[in-house]
């Protein structure tokens, strides 16, 4: 048996100094905080939902490579991913799941369905639930605390694609009078069509005629066809991806060549993959939709960020990076991963660091008053912002020919 | 034989439902995380489901792949009665289950009057069900693609329990009178009458059976049990739309759980939706610990793997190989 002599004690006693000292050093003691990430990533959702999480991921990245949650001593922000598999139910479990967890807030849901039910899950328990793309007006009017739209709803959205048409048709000269709506027969596309022919006739554009098609439709040569023998001016899609690829992509085979397509909230024209893999087809489609705000410099960092993870640019991605930026500047001014504090903060937020084209947010009642849809074009491959005047980088080009 | 072997032999099915009912009374105890109450209070909605197909499919030998018919028709008539009449969902309920068994009524005398058998009815009862989902999809009254919402008021007296443990049971409640229901009808002339059917209806009408009338029997009983699935379903998640409530899932849950579980029996409709749904849920969770969900749907591979396994080494599904193994040991004594 050695003796311990004084200088190893010293030593020893150095070192348990050290060891009592480090909780100084804040980023190594603080508890994470996890956040819920609900994104359909299998189903036929799939292909949006891993761009939304693409997004959220991003932004916890930038966020944690940052310094964490300030308030919190540099607290981490941790993913508690779910996948929703692109239908409600299973969306309600992975909320149960991160119940479990201990999340303090939710992002995502994408389809309106998963939201309308993951947030009412998540009410149960005052988890803050925060939408990225769910755009039925049902969401945010249903008096849950919990809830919360950054994005633009069905009804804004719409409202701005009539006036941005009929302030872009007037400003060429009113060249387009008449109109064939294709809709999908779902939610969206049925309500939009709804509307659309409520609302043309009374700002002078005649409908010729509405056609309905199924999701997923595997041949739109009829409605092609169709669109051919009425010859209109301007054809207003309301699809998701695969069946507005294969419209325009038949539209263009078969020389149909309106003097617009103008889409609303459509699944593809907002979408660098259609944009890249059918420039022909996707050239001068125009789309009223969400789009990030191209003036501000972390759009096109956010957008290599995509880009280097092998993605295409889809407005998931932005939308789902500034809902996240968006909590976590809530958590930081509540300082703590209460929820009930968090609500709170969402409530009094006045967050402008999001990349979306909306101002500082401002919730009234679960929504985001300055969120708002812009008109897109895919111009010589690039999907530009051709109104309002304020965000444009590009003069819409219309009439097409 | 003895008077207490007789009265053995009456109790013992009854028996086994009532030890059922107490193991499965006692499972919220072990699993308390309201993730594992969410799912057990689902699969109680599809094993409901499964049991109502079982009754038309199992015992009648009468395969529809329709069933959503009657699911939405109970969940649209409890969500809508609620919503559009102001009525108590405790009585939207019967209403809505009695619709059921009247939807199951019209289908079956459309389609067994005019003798549609085998896959011709299956064909005939998806129709019906997609006949359905276009046109809740369509009218204003059912709120169209938008769905309906039941609005959130957690209370007994509004059939919304704060607590997912209570809807456990009251699902584990319908769950187990459908069982009975089965047992029931197992041990009556009708259910003799409706095996006689499904082994071969053109002897059992030389023996004098109305076969039509016990296939409408069976239809209508079916109906009814699966809206009240559907009812479950819609105070559940309180919302739905003609996707989730007429959507081809549920009529695919109600026919592959049985036929994993053992078709034509009483357990075997719970048996294989806890295996179906379990696998389901059980390879998405170890997968969600083990990669942090990196791998976007190899829970789904995973699930599939163990599914063919499940279904090559238990042909006659679960209760099956219950059978097999009882009869072993009992051989062996």
């Amino acid at each position: 048996m050695t003796m311990i002599d004084r200088r190893t004690i010293l030593k020893g006693a150095a070192a348990g100094a050290a060891l009592v000292a480090s909780p100084a050093v804040p980023r190594a003691q603080a508890p994470a905080v996890k956040i819920g990430i609900l994104q359909p990533v299998t189903g036929a959702l799939a292909q949006d939902g891993e761009h939304g999480r693409l997004g959220a991921e991003i932004a916890l990245a930038e966020i944690n490579a940052a310094g964490g949650i300030k308030s919190m001593g540099g607290a981490r922000l941790e993913m508690v991913f779910g996948d929703a598999r692109s239908n409600p139910e299973a969306g309600t479990q992975e909320v149960e799941r991160m119940q479990g967890e201990g999340v303090a807030a939710i992002v995502g849901g994408f389809a309106s369905p998963i939201c309308l039910a993951a947030s009412q899950a998540a009410a149960r328990y005052d988890i803050p639930y925060l939408v990225d793309v769910g755009v039925s007006d049902q969401i945010v009017k249903r008096g849950l605390k919990n809830t919360f739209r950054f994005g633009p709803g069905f009804g804004a959205v719409t409202s701005a694609a009539l006036d941005n048409l009929v302030k872009i048709n007037d400003e060429a000269g009113k060249p387009a009078r008449t109109v064939v709506i294709v809709h999908e027969d779902g939610l969206f596309g049925s309500g939009m069509a709804k509307l659309l022919q409520a609302e043309l006739p009374k700002r002078g554009f005649e409908i010729l005629e509405t056609v309905a098609h199924p999701t997923p439709s595997r041949d739109m040569a009829n409605v092609a066809l169709r669109i051919r023998a009425l010859n209109p001016d301007l054809v207003i899609p309301s699809s998701y991806y695969g069946e507005f690829v294969l419209l325009a992509r038949t539209m263009q085979q078969q020389r149909i060549r309106p003097k617009a397509i103008y889409a609303v909230l459509n699944g593809a024209a907002s979408n660098f993959r259609f944009v890249t893999e059918f420039p022909a087809a996707a050239e001068l489609v125009m789309d009223c939709n969400h789009w990030p705000d191209h003036r501000n410099p972390k759009t096109a960092q956010v957008r290599a960020e995509a880009q280097r993870a092998g993605k295409f640019w889809l407005y998931n991605t932005p939308l789902n990076y500034s809902s996240v930026m968006l909590l976590a500047d809530a958590i930081e001014r509540a300082g703590s991963a209460d929820r009930i504090k968090i609500i709170e903060a969402l409530n009094s937020s006045t967050f402008a660091g999001h990349i979306m084209p909306y101002g500082p947010t401002k919730f009234v009642e679960g929504q985001n008053q300055g969120a708002q849809a812009v008109n897109t074009q895919v111009q010589g491959g690039d999907i530009k912002i051709v109104f309002p005047a304020a965000f444009a980088n590009a003069k819409p080009i219309f009439p097409a020919r | 034989m003895t008077r207490l072997a007789i009265r053995r032999l009456a109790c013992g099915p009854w028996l086994s439902l009532a030890a059922a009912a107490l193991l499965l009374a006692v499972l919220p105890a072990l699993f308390a995380s309201s993730a594992a109450l969410n799912f057990l209070g689902f699969v109680m909605v599809i094993a409901l489901a499964a049991l109502g197909w079982n009754l038309l499919a199992g015992y009648g030998g009468q395969f529809s792949f329709g069933h959503a018919a009657f699911f939405g028709m109970g969940a649209y008539a409890m969500a809508l009665l609620q919503v559009r009449l102001g009525l108590n969902p405790w009585l939207a309920l019967p209403v809505a289950v009695a619709l059921g068994g009247l939807t199951g009524l019209a289908t079956g005398f459309l389609s067994f009057r005019a003798g549609l058998r085998g896959s011709y009815f299956a064909l005939v009862t998806l129709a019906f069900a997609e006949v359905f989902r276009i046109l809740a999809n369509a009218m204003a009254f059912t709120g169209g693609a938008a769905g309906v919402l039941v609005p959130l008021r957690i209370g007994a007296a509004q059939f919304q329990f704060a607590d997912k443990a209570t809807f456990y049971w009251v699902a584990l409640g319908f769950v187990i009178a459908a069982m009975a229901l089965t047992r029931l009808v197992e041990r009556s002339r009708f259910g003799a009458q409706l095996v006689a059917v499904r082994e071969n209806e053109e002897a059992a009408r030389a023996l004098g059976v109305d076969t039509v009338r016990v296939k409408l029997k069976a239809i209508t009983l079916s109906g009814a049990v699966t809206a009240a699935a559907g009812c479950l379903y819609a105070q559940k998640s309180l919302y739905l739309d003609a996707n989730i409530a007429f959507g081809p899932w549920i009529s695919v849950e109600a026919l592959l759980a049985p036929i994993i579980g053992g078709l034509g029996t009483v357990f075997g409709p719970l048996a294989g939706t806890f295996l179906l749904l379990g696998l389901g849920e059980g390879t998405k969770t170890l997968l969600a610990t083990l990669t942090g969900s990196a791998v976007p749907g190899a829970d789904l591979v995973l699930f599939g793997a163990l599914l063919i396994l499940a279904v090559a080494f238990a042909p006659r599904g679960i209760m099956g190989v219950v059978a097999g193994a009882a009869a072993r040991i009992g051989g062996a004594r």
